[in-house]
C-alpha cells in the first residue's frame, strides 16, 4: 500500500515537472512571454547599437525589430553590460542577444547562435604619429586597450601580455588618444565612428581578425532558433538586411 | 548535478588558469587598499591637525579653508568619479601606472574621511586635558603630541578600522580605469565563461573573508587598547 | 621683548587694570592687586563673579582683553624685572612652567600611570633625567601619602586621591606659585578634608598660593588675605579675621550672610 502511494506521489511529481518543462519553451514562437521578443544588448557599440535620444538604435536594433515583426512579436530591448548578455540569454531573462556579438567556440558552449547576419573584423586603432604601422609591429611590449569581454579582448589576451580592459570602447579610445596605451583593438564599425570623431587617430589597413556576427539564443531553444533563422533568411533575400546596414554604414 | 557543478568550477576557475584573474586581482586590491590607507592616514592626519589647530587657536586660517574645501569636494562626490577624473583628466596625456593612479585616488578619498575621524577623536578628548597640558608649560604642539593624540588615538582606532574596511570594498570600482583588481578579475572570468554565478560568488566570498578577518583584528585591537587605559 | 616694570620687595605678581569680557559681557572689570611671595590668597565670591576667570588670566589660560599682569622672577635682589604676560610676545610656556595649576576636575592624564603623570613635564620641559624626576615625584608622593599608587592609572583612584596627585603633578615642576581653581568643588564631601590638608601643608611651607574656593573655613584658617569678587568687581579684600568678622561693604555682608 505504502509503495503504491509513494509510486503515485512520484508519478505526480514527474508529471508536474514535465508540465513545467514544456511550459518553459511553450509559446509557439519560442519566446519566454508570448508575443514579446526580449533582446539583450549593450548600447555602447555604434553603429550596431547606441543611444539616440531616449531610444536605442543601430543595426542590431533594427534587425531585431525586423525579426520580431516577422515573428509577430513586440520587441523589447534591454541595455545591459556586454559581459552579462550571454548569462541573461542563457538564464532566459532575455530571448535573444544581439550586440555585435562574434560567434566563438567558447560562447557556443553557453548559447546557440543564429545564422550570421553581418560580418565584421577586429581592427587596430593607433595614433597618427604612432610607430605601429602594421600588425607585426604589435609585440609583447605594446600596451593594447580593449573593451572587456569583446572578441578583441579575448583574442588579444591569448596573444599579448599587456592588455588593458576598459568597461567601454570609448574609454579605451580616450586612453589611446591621451597616450596612455599604444593601440586599441576593437570591432571595425565602431572603430570607424571613434576614429571619425576623435582627431589624431587612424585604423591600420590590415585587420586583426575577421568574424561573423550572430544572435545568441538560449541553448536548446530550437523553436526560437528556427524562427529567428527563418526570419533572417527572409530579410536577407528581400534586401532588408542590406538596406539596414547601408543606412548606418556608408560604403567606403 | 554534481558533475555539472564540477564542470562549472572547472570552466570558471581551472580552465586556462582562470583563477589567476582572481589571485592577481586580489593582489592588486590588497596593494591599492594598503597604500591608499597609508596615504590617507598621512593626509587625514595633517588635515585634522590643521583643522583642530585652527579651531583651538585661530592660526592657519588659509590652510584651514583649503582643508575645508578638500573635505567638501571629496566627501561630496562619488569615489568612482574622482578616480576617473584623476585618470582621464588630471593625468590626461600622461602614461601613469594605473595601480599608482588608483592608490592616489583612493588615498585622497580616504584621507578626507580619515581626517574627520581624527578630528572627532581630537575633539573627544576633554578640554581640561588640553588645559592641564598647557598649564604645565607644554606648548600647543607638545600638548597635542604627548597628551591629546595618545588619547584621541584610542578613541579613533575602531572607527578608523571601519574606514579601512569600507576602503577595501570601495576599491572594487578600480575596474573603471581598467585596473584589474579582484572585482575586475571576476568580471574578466565572467566575460570569458559567460556564467555569472560562480565568478561573482567567488569574488564576494573573498571580500567577505577579508572583511571578517579585518573585523576580528579590530576587536582584538580594541581589547588590547582598552586594557591600557582602565578608565 | 615684553614690557617692563620695576618692583620692590616680595611682589611676585602685579595685576593692573585687568579686563576680560566674553561676547561683550564684562566678567572682570578693571581689577588691580598684588600677590607677594608667601601669600596665600583666597578668592571668594558668588558663582559667575569672575573669580575663576581671574585665576585663569594669571597663567593666560584666558587671554585678558585689557590691563597688565606683571610676573616677577623669583631671583634675589631688591630690584627685579617684571614681565607682562598679557603681552602677546611673551613666551607664556616658560612662565607656566613656574606656575602650577590645579583644576576642579583634576585633569590627570588617563592614559598614563601616576608616575608618568608626575614625571612627563619635568622630563620633557626641564630636561630632568628619569631618575631625577622619579625620585622627586616619589618624595612628594610619600608626603601626600600615595606612594603605593605610583603605578596605578588615574581611573583607579578616588576623587580625593586624584586631586592630591594633581597637586603633586604641579609641584613636580617646582613652581614659585600655585593656582587652585575650586580644587574641592568636584569632590564628595568626605574627600574634601584630605585635599585641604595637603594645601594647608603647602601653605605652611610658605608656598605662594592663589585659591579660588567656596571653603570659607579654609580661607579663614589658612589664607593671609581674602579677596571678594562680585559681578566682575574687586569689592573688598583684607586679612581673614577682619574680612569675615567685620565686612565693610554691603555686598560682602550679603554674600557672607548666605554662605556662612
Amino acid at each position: 500500500m505504502k509503495k503504491l502511494i509513494s509510486a503515485a506521489l512520484i508519478l505526480t511529481m514527474v508529471l508536474a515537472l514535465a508540465a513545467c518543462g514544456s511550459s518553459k519553451g511553450g509559446s509557439d514562437t519560442g519566446t519566454a512571454t508570448k508575443g514579446v521578443l526580449v533582446m539583450a544588448t549593450n548600447a555602447e557599440f555604434p553603429p550596431y547599437e547606441y543611444h539616440e535620444g531616449d531610444k536605442i538604435v543601430g543595426i542590431d536594433a533594427e534587425i531585431a525589430a525586423a525579426i520580431a515583426e516577422k515573428m509577430g512579436c513586440e520587441l523589447k530591448i534591454e541595455d545591459i553590460a556586454f559581459d552579462s548578455i550571454i548569462p541573461e540569454v542563457s538564464s532566459g531573462k532575455a530571448d535573444i542577444g544581439l550586440a555585435g556579438m562574434t560567434v566563438t567556440e567558447d560562447r557556443k558552449q553557453s548559447v546557440d547562435f543564429s545564422d550570421s547576419y553581418a560580418s565584421s573584423s577586429q581592427v587596430v586603432i593607433v595614433t597618427e604619429t604612432s610607430g605601429i604601422s602594421s600588425l607585426s609591429d604589435l609585440d609583447a611590449n605594446s600596451v593594447i586597450g580593449v573593451q572587456t569581454g569583446t572578441t578583441g579582448d579575448i583574442y588579444c589576451s591569448d596573444e599579448f601580455a599587456n592588455i588593458e580592459r576598459y568597461n567601454k570602447g570609448m574609454e579605451a579610445v580616450q586612453a589611446l588618444s591621451q597616450g596612455k596605451i599604444d593601440a586599441v583593438v576593437i570591432d571595425s564599425e565602431p572603430a570607424k565612428v571613434f576614429v571619425a570623431e576623435t582627431s589624431g587617430l587612424k585604423i591600420l589597413d590590415e585587420s586583426y581578425t575577421d568574424e561573423q556576427y550572430a544572435a545568441a539564443i538560449r541553448k536548446g531553444n530550437t523553436a526560437l532558433l528556427e524562427n529567428v533563422n527563418k526570419a533572417l533568411s527572409e530579410l536577407k533575400s528581400d534586401g532588408t538586411l542590406d538596406k539596414i546596414v547601408a543606412k548606418y554604414i556608408t560604403a567606403n | 548535478m554534481f558533475s555539472a557543478f564540477y564542470d562549472a568550477l572547472y570552466l570558471n576557475f581551472v580552465k586556462d588558469d582562470r583563477w589567476h584573474y582572481l589571485t592577481n586581482g586580489l593582489k592588486v586590491t590588497l596593494i591599492v587598499t594598503l597604500f591608499s590607507a597609508l596615504m590617507g592616514v598621512v593626509l587625514g592626519f595633517v588635515v585634522a591637525i590643521i583643522r583642530s589647530t585652527y579651531e583651538n587657536t585661530g592660526r592657519m586660517k588659509i590652510a584651514n579653508k583649503l582643508c575645508g574645501l578638500y573635505l567638501t569636494v571629496i566627501r561630496g562626490t562619488p569615489v568612482v568619479v574622482q578616480l576617473m577624473i584623476i585618470y582621464f583628466v588630471i593625468f590626461a596625456s600622461v602614461r601613469i601606472d594605473k595601480t599608482l593612479t588608483a592608490i592616489i585616488a583612493f588615498g585622497i578619498n580616504s584621507g578626507a574621511y580619515q581626517a574627520e575621524i581624527f578630528r572627532s577623536g581630537i575633539n573627544s578628548v576633554p578640554k581640561g586635558q588640553f588645559e592641564a597640558g598647557r598649564s604645565l608649560g607644554f606648548n600647543y604642539g607638545q600638548t597635542m603630541v604627548h597628551i591629546i593624540m595618545p588619547q584621541a588615538f584610542r578613541v579613533v582606532v575602531p572607527t578608523l578600522c571601519n574606514e579601512y574596511i569600507t576602503l577595501l570594498k570601495e576599491t572594487s570600482v578600480a575596474g573603471y580605469i581598467a585596473l584589474e583588481d579582484l572585482t575586475k578579475g571576476g568580471d574578466i572570468i565572467r566575460s570569458r565563461t559567460y556564467s555569472a554565478f560562480l565568478p561573482l560568488i567567488a569574488v564576494a566570498l573573498i571580500y567577505l573573508i577579508m572583511v571578517l578577518a579585518l573585523t576580528k583584528l579590530v576587536s582584538v585591537l580594541e581589547r588590547r587598547l582598552s586594557r591600557g587605559t582602565r578608565r | 621683548m615684553a614690557q617692563e616694570d620695576r618692583a620692590q620687595g616680595d611682589v611676585l605678581i602685579r595685576v593692573e587694570h585687568l579686563v576680560k569680557q566674553f561676547d561683550g559681557h564684562i566678567v572682570l572689570n578693571d581689577i588691580s592687586t598684588e600677590i607677594d611671595r608667601g601669600d596665600v590668597v583666597c578668592v571668594i565670591g558668588p558663582s559667575g563673579s569672575g573669580k575663576s576667570t581671574f585665576l585663569r588670566c594669571l597663567n593666560r589660560l584666558e587671554t585678558p582683553d585689557g590691563g597688565h599682569i606683571y610676573v616677577y622672577d623669583d631671583v634675589d635682589g631688591d630690584i627685579r624685572h617684571g614681565i607682562d604676560i598679557c603681552d602677546k610676545t611673551t613666551d607664556i610656556d616658560t612662565h607656566r612652567q613656574r606656575m602650577g595649576m590645579v583644576f576642579q576636575q583634576f585633569n590627570l592624564f588617563p592614559h598614563m600611570t601616576i608616575m608618568k603623570n608626575l614625571t612627563i613635564a619635568p622630563m620633557k620641559l626641564q630636561k630632568k633625567t628619569q631618575e631625577e624626576a622619579e625620585s622627586y615625584a616619589s618624595e612628594l608622593l610619600s608626603r601626600v601619602g600615595l606612594s603605593d599608587r605610583a603605578s596605578s592609572y588615574p581611573g583607579e583612584l578616588s576623587g580625593g586621591q586624584q586631586q592630591r596627585i594633581a597637586i603633586v603633578r604641579a609641584l613636580c615642576m617646582r613652581p614659585q606659585i600655585m593656582l587652585f581653581d575650586e580644587p574641592t568643588s568636584a569632590l564628595d564631601p568626605e574627600m574634601v578634608g584630605e585635599v585641604l590638608s595637603v594645601m594647608k601643608d603647602l601653605a605652611e611651607e610658605k608656598m605662594t598660593m592663589v585659591v579660588v574656593t567656596h571653603e570659607m573655613g579654609f580661607a579663614r584658617e589658612v589664607a593671609n588675605r581674602v579677596m571678594f569678587l562680585d559681578g566682575g568687581d574687586f569689592v573688598e579684600e583684607g586679612e581673614p579675621e577682619t574680612f569675615f568678622s567685620h565686612p565693610k561693604s554691603d555686598r560682602l555682608k550679603n554674600f557672607l550672610g548666605k554662605v556662612l
